[in-house]
């Protein structure tokens, strides 16, 4: 199943393994296995940006602690490859942990000057810390011993080569496991991602870790390849030309992070040589108009959208006939290729090749992966809870004031709300309702007052332990994890039911096979139940919106909660939709779980609830029998006016 | 010994803080930075010693020039950069464009003026001035006295004129100032001419204290960004006290350690701040809306 | 004034609105009513470019405004108090109002006396004239609902659009603002009013609109809106349902 996939990149690698036995100038041999090495770090770094989706201008200087971790132990100790190797890759990985503690509460602008500013002390202290690190002076290693004897060339190629293979393969395992998948709901939508169960705090750590680990592997790699480290190879421009690669080559894709590391090596190489770069642009510029005319000629595109990218590389070509050496110019070629791939190749060379392909032979995919599959229907997806006793109080809020500044969202609000019933919220906009939602999932803490769930206060307690503690719940304005397919969505809910750890997933041990064969069984079945199965392998933003909405309750359920909270489920659904939701919340109420639900749908509130909660203005102004209530002049005149 | 600490200090600190001004105010209408604002200090710095070296003008008269040279730099890294990412709504897509483009004019910068660093003429007296105890240089409070006069003409323009009034509404509720017939596009296009301008000011001030080179506009940009952090993105005044904090901490460390780590506190002072309060030490926390 | 043709919109995949009619003549107040969800708000944002219809069309006094920014709509004289107020928090009160009339400072509309208008303003609120120098931000949910609502009069619109000027409010102050909308329309000003209140919306417009579910249910003067049965189940459900 994995090494399927993976083949034309392993047929690439096989390839590449061949090389020295053809080629013996040892330039071009090291040329390839810097191309081999920088791969290894772009698996880590695109974990960090093609997963949790965030710029890290950190990743040259984990790099650095990579090399450095193994220069020093050889310099000052020693100590030969075998443990110069692993002590890279634990040192590294402790720092990647330090790197994500100041990164955990921001993201975007702010997480890259936190990888910047990471980046540029670690690079000052390697060069100040001369005692140690031998500063500017740099350390010389020689090649590693093998069995008494140094390594030839080819012999530490191979070597490279192999690391390089076991390395993509745990890396694949990695992203297409649970793991991968918390990153990405990370990068989706943090806040759905900790009310799913997931802790974004935990889980950026764990993706700063694992990325840094494969630095400081490819930086020890380096350190034995390069033979002499120093401290101003690990600066912020490697760093961004790290970004570079992984953007251009494609995210998300062991082959991209291969292509990228090629164009990144070979680029300054081919700058290097100004007539060897004319010829390059030159075919560049021939290869984008021509298909530019096809993709023009099938209509796929536009004259404007095109216009860009051709002027750039014709000038690119242009200009390389211009100027004597293009060396000097090379940082504004990265910086202009950045420019291109930002605005016209979002999905990098592999993206946008698969994507063309298709647009030129007229298959339009929007589905990843995997056929139709069976629902095994005798599986119970729903856990019941109705063993347990229906009537008795499940959720009880005492005197709760959730405070905004001077605006009371909540005033002194109590609820109880009994196991097995569904009890509705409503009230007019800015009434409290979602507040109060807020609240119950630990988004707010709350002011004053209490919050008892199953006797337990849920005040202070992080989203993602109340998730787990048995409380689910959906969104107003959607929070589904847009860019993963249905399935992967319910997946993600499914977090909890996995026990194995990074060394099982990593071996592909029998557990986590097991685990992840169970929870793909009842994911199918959770999409089955909402009437999604078929479209299992659909991205998410690309579902119409009553099934997101039908989407983000299966998500809710494969939490396994006892209670379950709906904000506004029916908002924006047609009526049959609405029949269709029903249908769906009394199936689960049947099997003994109790529902909070905010409506504004009166219908849905009359035709479903067992009891009604009132809101005006953050306070609680009727409670009753759904007719009761609609009946209560209070509530009229709140909602209707005088 | 402590008074020269602390004047260095406060020199260095207002040119972070006039730096760190140009990010609040992008920052503030639009929700992006430019990662390149070293870069347009850089290039302020460099055409203004062109300018005065090759063109031969005055110092004073070379200033309104190179602050023109500062709003047309900005605007077309906004046109460029921002609008474009902005419009498909991808932050990443700002981030990396305004590092490219810093790469970018860095690079023109290295081929037009050279690599090396060169030495910017002082308009004022290079003797230092001596005062309770410290070595002040003449250029050095003209540092101060130009980065509070930017900061409050800019102040100064957002109170008093409409158009100013607009660009603090935009930074407000950018979809209400519409409703007002603002132009927010326009406006936003001017808060990074604005920003620019700002940088390069600050790179003519300071290039008579340091040297002038393609290179000078890297670190100058992070601490600057450091700054602002720690100022609060949203607060004025904290960004002058973040840069008088960030340029003592700098100077005394340059002092006592040795001048290779001077960099290194204010950076540990933002992961600091990031750490604990992103939303600097006077900026207010936003409510999460769900 | 304003005329609606066929409006279609909504936010990326969901359709709000499947096609509405509502016609604003000038002079007269017209009512805009539903439920919460119905597209009120949705109607106004595309009105007002704040978000780009999927069909139809807007005509202002002759002009077809559909998918112009919000700014330029403004600049041809429609004034919009939205949803929330959405009051500039960290400016004056004064600030605001001088906000209003940006367009008057910037010759896209006639100057008139923009100083006097200020003071005029602030003779109507009395409220915001105790609180001219305060930031905005300070102001209670109802002083802001004011703000809002003399900031669109600053423009010296052609049209006035309130968009559900009694959210949040308390019911005291929801008469005030009521006031205040009487005071406008006896001065003449033609406005478009978007309420959940529908009892208090009816009272002081000419002609009504309710809207169910993204369409207009029904329509007619509103003393005769008043009394229709229909416009109860609109908002409780109930009889009829769905």
């Amino acid at each position: 199943m994995k090494l399927k996939s993976l083949l034309p990149i392993l047929i690439a690698i096989a390839a590449l393994f061949t090389l020295p036995l053809f080629i013996h100038n040892p330039y071009y041999i090291h040329l390839v296995e810097t191309i081999l090495i920088y791969t290894i770090l772009l698996y880590g770094l695109d974990i960090v940006v093609g997963y949790v989706g965030q710029v890290s201008l950190g990743h040259a200087a984990l790099f650095g602690i990579g090399s450095y971790t193994a220069g020093v132990l050889y310099f000052h100790f020693g100590w030969t490859i075998w443990g110069t190797l692993p002590a890279s890759i634990i040192v590294t990985s402790i720092f990647g942990g330090i790197l994500a503690l100041p990164a955990l509460k921001v993201i975007g602008p702010y997480l890259a000057m936190v990888t910047l500013a990471f980046g540029t002390i670690a690079q000052i202290l390697i060069n100040e810390m001369t005692w140690m690190t031998e500063g500017p002076l740099g350390i010389k290693i020689p090649k590693p011993d093998l069995m008494g004897v140094p390594m030839t060339k080819a012999e530490y190629f191979w070597m490279v080569g192999i690391i390089l293979i076991l390395s993509m393969i745990v890396v694949d395992r990695f992203v297409k496991s649970q793991v991968g998948r918390a990153f990405e709901a990370l990068r989706d939508s943090p806040i759905a991602c900790d009310c799913m169960g997931v802790s974004v705090y935990r889980f950026k750590v764990i993706a700063f870790v694992i990325s840094a680990a494969f630095a400081g592997l490819a930086g020890c790699l380096y350190a034995y390849s390069e033979q002499y480290i120093s401290p101003n190879t690990y600066n912020n421009e490697l760093a961004v030309l790290f970004l570079l690669g992984i953007i251009m080559g494609g995210r998300k894709s062991r082959l991209g992070a291969l292509i990228g590391a090629a164009i990144i090596v070979l680029l300054p190489k081919l700058l290097d040589d100004i007539n060897l770069f004319r010829i390059v642009a030159s075919i560049i510029a021939i290869v984008v108009v021509i298909g530019a005319a096809m993709a023009l000629s099938k209509k796929v595109t536009t004259p404007r959208r095109v216009a860009v990218p051709i002027a750039g590389v014709v000038g690119l070509a242009a200009f390389s006939f211009w100027l004597n050496t293009i060396s000097d110019w090379r940082l504004s070629i990265f910086g202009f290729m950045i420019l291109l791939v930002v605005y016209y190749l979002q999905n990098g060379i592999v993206g946008f090749a698969k994507s063309f392909y298709q647009s030129i032979a007229g298959k339009a995919k929007t589905t990843r992966g995997g056929d139709h599959e069976e629902v095994d229907d005798s599986i119970s997806f729903i856990s019941t809870v109705a063993n347990k006793n229906t009537g008795a109080e499940l959720l009880k809020v005492d005197s709760l004031l959730m405070q905004f500044g001077g605006l009371k969202a909540l005033n002194n609000v109590d609820l109880s709300v009994k196991r097995g019933t569904i009890h509705g919220l409503i009230g007019p906009n800015g009434s409290g309702k979602s507040t109060m939602m807020n609240v119950l999932t630990g988004i707010y803490i709350p002011t004053a007052g209490s919050v008892l769930y199953a006797g337990e206060s849920v005040v202070g307690k992080t989203s993602s332990d109340i998730a787990l503690s048995g409380i689910a719940r959906t969104f107003q304005n959607v929070q589904l994890f847009g860019e993963m397919t249905a399935i992967q969505n319910i997946l993600v809910g499914l977090h909890h039911t996995f026990k194995s750890n990074m060394v099982e997933i990593a071996l592909n041990l029998p557990r986590y096979k097991r685990e992840e064969a169970e929870a793909h069984a009842r994911a199918l079945a959770l999409l089955k139940f909402v009437g999604l199965d078929d479209l299992a392998n659909e991205e998410a933003r690309n579902l119409p919106y009553g099934k997101q909405r039908l989407l983000e309750i299966a998500r809710a359920l494969a939490l396994d909660p006892e209670l379950l909270l709906l904000d506004e489920p029916a908002a924006g659904l047609t009526a049959p939709d609405i029949k269709e939701l029903l249908r769906i919340i009394r199936k689960i109420r049947d099997s003994g779980i109790t529902f909070i639900l905010i409506e504004h749908h009166m219908d849905v509130v009359m035709s479903v609830c067992d009891t009604v909660s009132v809101l005006d203005f953050g306070q609680k102004i009727a409670e009753g029998k759904p007719a009761e209530v609609q009946a209560d002049e209070k509530v009229i005149h709140a909602y209707l006016g005088t | 010994m402590l008074a020269q600490i602390l004047s260095s200090g406060i020199a260095v600190g207002m040119i972070y803080a006039v730096i760190a001004f140009g990010f609040q105010l992008t920052f503030a209408t639009s929700g992006t930075l430019n990662f390149g604002q070293g870069e347009a200090l850089m290039l302020g710095a460099l055409v203004g010693l062109t300018c005065v070296d090759t063109f031969g003008m005055n110092y004073w008269v070379m200033i309104p020039v190179v602050c023109l040279f500062g709003m047309i730099q900005g605007s077309f890294v906004e046109l460029i950069g921002v609008r474009p990412a902005i419009k498909i709504k991808s932050e990443f897509g700002w981030i990396m464009s305004t590092i490219a483009l810093g790469i970018i004019f860095k690079n023109v910068a290295e081929n037009i003026w050279g690599r090396d660093a060169l030495p910017f003429p002082s308009p004022l007296p290079m003797e230092p001035m001596s005062f309770l105890g410290a070595n002040i240089l003449p250029m050095e409070i003209l540092v101060v006295v130009g980065a509070l006069v930017m900061m409050l003409l800019v102040e100064f323009f957002n109170r008093k004129t409409i158009y100013g009034k607009a660009v603090v509404a935009t930074a407000n509720d950018r979809d209400a100032a519409g409703l007002m017939g603002i132009n927010t596009s326009m406006v936003i296009t001017f808060s990074y001419a604005l920003s620019s301008l700002t940088a390069a000011f600050a790179g003519v001030l300071i290039a008579p204290l340091t040297l002038t080179g393609a290179t000078m506009g890297g670190a100058l940009g992070l601490k600057a960004f450091a700054v602002a952090i720690i100022g609060g993105l949203s607060s004025g005044m904290g960004i002058i006290v973040g840069g008088l904090i960030l340029g003592i901490v700098e100077t005394a460390t340059g002092f006592y350690f040795s001048t290779g780590y001077k960099d290194v506190p204010g950076l540990i002072l933002l992961l600091l701040v990031l750490a604990y309060k992103p939303s600097g030490l006077f900026g207010k926390s936003a409510i999460k809306k769900v | 004034m304003l005329s609606i043709k066929n409006l279609e919109a909504g936010y990326g995949k969901v359709k709000v609105l499947h096609g509405i009619n509502i016609d604003v003549p000038k002079g007269q107040v017209i009512t805009l009513i539903g439920s919460n969800g119905a597209g009120k708000t949705t109607t106004m944002r595309a009105i007002t470019g704040m978000i780009k219809p999927t069909a139809g069309e807007v005509t202002l006094g002759g002009e077809k405004i559909d998918g112009y920014d919000s700014h330029k709509i403004a600049r041809l004289g429609l004034a919009h108090s939205p949803e929330g107020r959405r009051v500039f928090t960290t400016m004056s009160v004064t600030d605001n109002l001088l906000l209003g009339a940006f367009p008057r400072f910037t010759g896209s509309r006639p100057k008139g006396d923009i100083k006097n208008d200020l003071e005029k303003s602030l003779e109507m609120f009395p409220r915001l004239k105790e609180r001219r120098n305060q930031l905005a931000g300070t102001l209670s949910g109802g002083e802001q609902q004011m703000l809002a609502m003399a900031r669109a009069v600053m423009l010296n619109p052609e049209i006035i659009l309130l968009d559900e000027p009694s959210m949040g409010l308390a019911p005291i102050l929801v008469e005030e603002v009521f006031k205040i909308i009487s005071n406008l329309k006896s001065q003449g000003v033609t406005m478009l009013l978007v309420e959940q209140f529908a009892a208090a919306a009816l009272n002081v417009a000419d002609y009504g609109y309710v809207l169910e579910n993204g369409k207009i249910a029904t329509h007619g003067p509103a003393s005769k809106l008043k009394d229709d049965p229909a416009v109860k189940a609109a908002y409780l459900g109930g009889a009829g349902g769905h």
